[in-house]
């Protein structure tokens, strides 16, 4: 590479790709460097007409609040285009030994103590008759309530209660679109790619559209979807299937109406396991959204379908007029994100079962990272994709880790797929060190690599104690400090869950009052 | 128990009511909405601030009362101890309720006048709300324009607030009190004009908050801090009035 090349300042930013993904990065990007024209740097973002939205991951983290609130939207905009209502976690229905009472939650707010000690180990040596999420967080008795994280008067982003969203998904891009044409200056393009064309060196020198046009860029973002025509067919990155150990590779989707306009909205994503994988429900103002993720391996697509359709009929939801939709779905990521000056978001890193809603929180990130580590000057940009490449490896590993870790835990027996999820060879390496790690010390930050990951200690625990794991710390590693400090944190969550039950209101009731009011700024 | 009932020339033709005093139950609050109409009548006695609606998280103009949930220093011995009550205390027990709401076409909703019952004393030498041939009263009248004048006002709150919240120019502010007896109080979930960003507002944006009457009802409610020590002292009376009486 020439010294000149290594010299060309990095100011021209091609965005392949219009959903999720892409208008999440150019929000991200033209957010964080809002000078234009001569003296700035340019975000322009092409897609074609013709890209159906995917339609899936309507679940997100509650990081997308600050993503949301960095971009310059607000939340009232925000809740009312995208039908987006509040989610406080997860329940996951059957998934330790199946039966009728099998249920527990993982919400989004931390465990007590959390931000000074790991007292998780205070609640296994005293268990009483709560559940560790029941006892640790105050959360779950809101969630069973199907009470709002917040009130009227509480301010836009803020909650009493931690939270994330559900969001129409086919909404959500052309929301986003619209703020980053109009307030953010994002040069937006309708066409299709025909020819990527290179320089000597291997970098993309800039795409031809198929109205002729020529668009060129120091740095392209891959956010095409499945069709990774960057990082993919361009540059032939190989992917990594995750097969081997998510067994998912099918889904069933379908819209439900709701019954009338006052219908309770949940706030959680409802996983409710089946024979050979799961169902998603998640609710938002305008409907629910509900499918279900299998193995081809287990069960026949109209096997599955059928089991959906038992799902919905047990829930007392009616089966006419609905159009189910199939997905096929390909577990895995690329060997690498960012290559040459190019790099992958969404779709075209990777994907993964929407089990712990992974996908958007995944390209909130990745946008953060580019933004932080985008180079002035291609000369700095193998050092930014040596260590965006490294971080988001790591991520994609511990996703899969995390999502094994159900499966793993699962005590049911019904059906080939629970038990060959156990099977020793399907279970990666660092997940086994783990979970024999976990056997006497219960999860806590050093267990982790990075500052920023993308499940912390408190979701592990959520998740270990939520299934049914035991651990059995050694007696002279307790002490009787963190002891009574657990018991009165519990207390206080007890407490606390009271005072919440009494004045927050219906999840569906703010909503409505959003809806017509508005949230204020402060 | 709140017994509301919509007013009807027949029915109470006979009425009569009692001179008007707030009751505990309308008093025993320490902040009260009021509108901007009211501004200059309420300077003199009251701390104008924001608070945010419970319903609606809007924000409107209220004025502080007291200093705990339910104090209401200018609530004494059943009386009113200021020279200008605010309309929403001196409206009960009258209230409008809507007959119809407001319809897609945005034609207004009819209001009648309802009247509280349960807070409501008659007397034979009270007023009277219709005269024999049905038509209202002067008295009643009164209460009439008075509620209109709080439906108007709401309108014109929102408008206002909303405007100015949309402009950054409310804040959150703490105020922290200590007492002649050495107690000390943390006021919160009240709002201000936020002076900073209004120093700073863009020529055109001032521009249109004088036009639009904002910009005066701004300059009465920061004008009215001065009463928040009016209000600290009141309280300081009743706390060594106290003090003083006992053994």
């Amino acid at each position: 590479m020439t010294s000149l090349t290594e010299a060309r300042p990095v100011r021209k930013i091609l965005i392949v790709g219009g959903g999720t993904a892409g208008w999440i990065t150019a929000g991200v990007l033209a957010a964080r460097y809002p000078r234009r024209g001569d003296d700035g740097i340019s975000v322009t973002l092409i897609e074609s007409r013709q890209q159906p939205p995917i339609g899936v991951g309507e679940g997100t983290w509650p990081t997308l609040r600050a993503t949301l609130k960095q971009i310059g939207v607000t939340e009232t905009d925000f809740l009312r285009a995208c039908d987006a209502s509040f989610k406080q976690g997860s329940q996951f229905v059957k998934w330790a030994d199946g039966g009728e009472s099998d249920a527990y939650y993982h919400p989004f707010t931390l465990p007590v103590g959390y931000e000074e000690r790991n007292l998780a180990a205070y609640w296994l040596e005293n268990q009483r008759d709560q559940s560790f999420a029941d006892s640790m967080c105050f959360q779950t008795a809101v969630c069973r309530q199907g009470l709002a994280p917040k009130q009227i008067t509480t301010p836009e982003f803020t909650g009493l209660a931690n939270y994330a969203y559900h969001l129409d998904a086919g909404k959500f891009g052309p929301f986003l679109r619209d703020h980053c044409i109009e307030k953010l200056g994002v040069a937006h393009v309708y066409d299709e790619i025909v020819r990527v064309e290179s320089t000597e060196t291997g970098d993309i020198s800039h795409v031809v559209t198929k109205s002729g046009e020529t668009l060129a860029a120091d740095l392209c973002i891959d956010c095409s979807g499945f069709s990774s025509l960057l990082i993919g067919k361009h540059f032939g990155v190989p992917f990594l299937s995750k097969k081997d150990v998510l067994f998912i590779d099918k889904a069933w989707a379908v819209q439900i109406p709701y019954s009338t306009d006052e219908a309770a909205i949940k706030s959680v994503t409802v996983a409710t396991a089946q024979s050979s994988g799961w169902v998603w429900d998640i609710g938002l103002t305008s409907r629910r959204g509900v499918g279900y993720v299998f193995s081809s391996g287990y069960v026949s697509d109209d096997g599955a379908l059928e089991e959906l359709k038992n799902y919905l009929s047990t829930r007392g939801d009616p089966l006419r007029d609905l159009s189910f939709r199939k997905i096929d779905i390909n577990s895995g990521y690329r060997q690498e994100f960012w290559t040459r000056n190019c790099v992958a978001v969404g779709l075209s890193a990777g994907f993964i079962e929407p089990l712990e809603a992974s996908a958007i929180v995944m390209i909130e990130l990745s946008a953060k990272s580019i933004a932080n580590l985008l180079p002035s000057c291609r000369g700095g940009m193998p050092q930014a994709a040596r260590i965006f490449n490294d971080t988001f490896r790591y991520r994609w590993e511990r996703i899969v880790d995390f999502l094994k870790l159900h499966y793993v835990l699962s005590r049911r027996n019904d059906s080939r797929f629970w038990i060959e999820n156990r099977a020793r060879e399907s279970i990666p390496d660092s997940l086994r060190d783990c979970l024999e790690y976990w056997r006497d010390h219960c999860p806590w930050h050093e267990d982790f690599a990075h500052r920023e990951e993308v499940f912390s200690a408190a979701s592990y625990q959520y998740i270990l104690y939520g299934m049914g794991f035991k651990t059995y710390p050694a007696p002279w590693l307790l002490n009787d400090r963190d002891r009574i400090l657990a018991r009165e944190k519990m207390n206080e969550a007890g407490q606390y869950t009271k005072a919440l039950a009494a004045s927050l209101p219906g999840n569906r009731d703010l909503l409505s009052k959003v809806r017509r009011y508005g949230l204020q700024k402060i | 128990m709140v017994n509301r009932v919509v007013l009807n020339n027949q029915i109470h033709r006979d009425v009569r009511i009692a001179a008007i005093r707030p009751t505990r139950e309308n008093a025993e609050v320490n902040t009260v909405s009021v509108i901007p109409r009211e501004f200059p009548r309420l300077l003199p006695h009251y701390p104008i601030f924001y608070t945010k609606n419970t319903e609606t998280g809007r924000f409107e103009p209220s004025v502080l009362l007291g200093f705990q949930p339910q104090e209401n220093l200018f609530f004494v011995d059943g009386r009113w101890d200021a020279a200008y009550v605010p309309l929403q205390i001196q409206r009960q027990p009258f209230s409008l309720v809507t007959r119809r709401a407001e319809d897609s076409e945005g034609k207004p909703p009819t209001l009648d006048v309802a009247l509280d019952l349960s807070q409501t004393v008659q007397s034979q030498e009270g007023q009277r709300l219709f005269l024999e041939d049905g038509q209202p009263t002067k008295f009643l009248q009164g209460i009439t324009s008075m509620l209109s004048a709080l439906v108007a006002g709401a309108k014109e709150t929102y408008a206002f607030t909303g405007r100015l919240a949309e402009l950054g120019l409310i804040e959150p502010v703490q105020i922290d009190i200590e007492f002649v007896n050495g107690s000390e109080t943390k006021l919160q979930g009240l709002y201000w004009i936020a002076a900073a960003a209004l120093k700073t507002l863009p020529a055109t944006q001032l521009a249109e908050l004088r036009d639009r009457e904002f910009l005066e009802w701004m300059y009465f409610q920061m004008a009215s801090i001065s009463q928040v020590s009016e209000l600290v002292a009141r309280k300081n009376r009743l706390l060594s009035g106290e003090t003083a009486t006992r053994p």
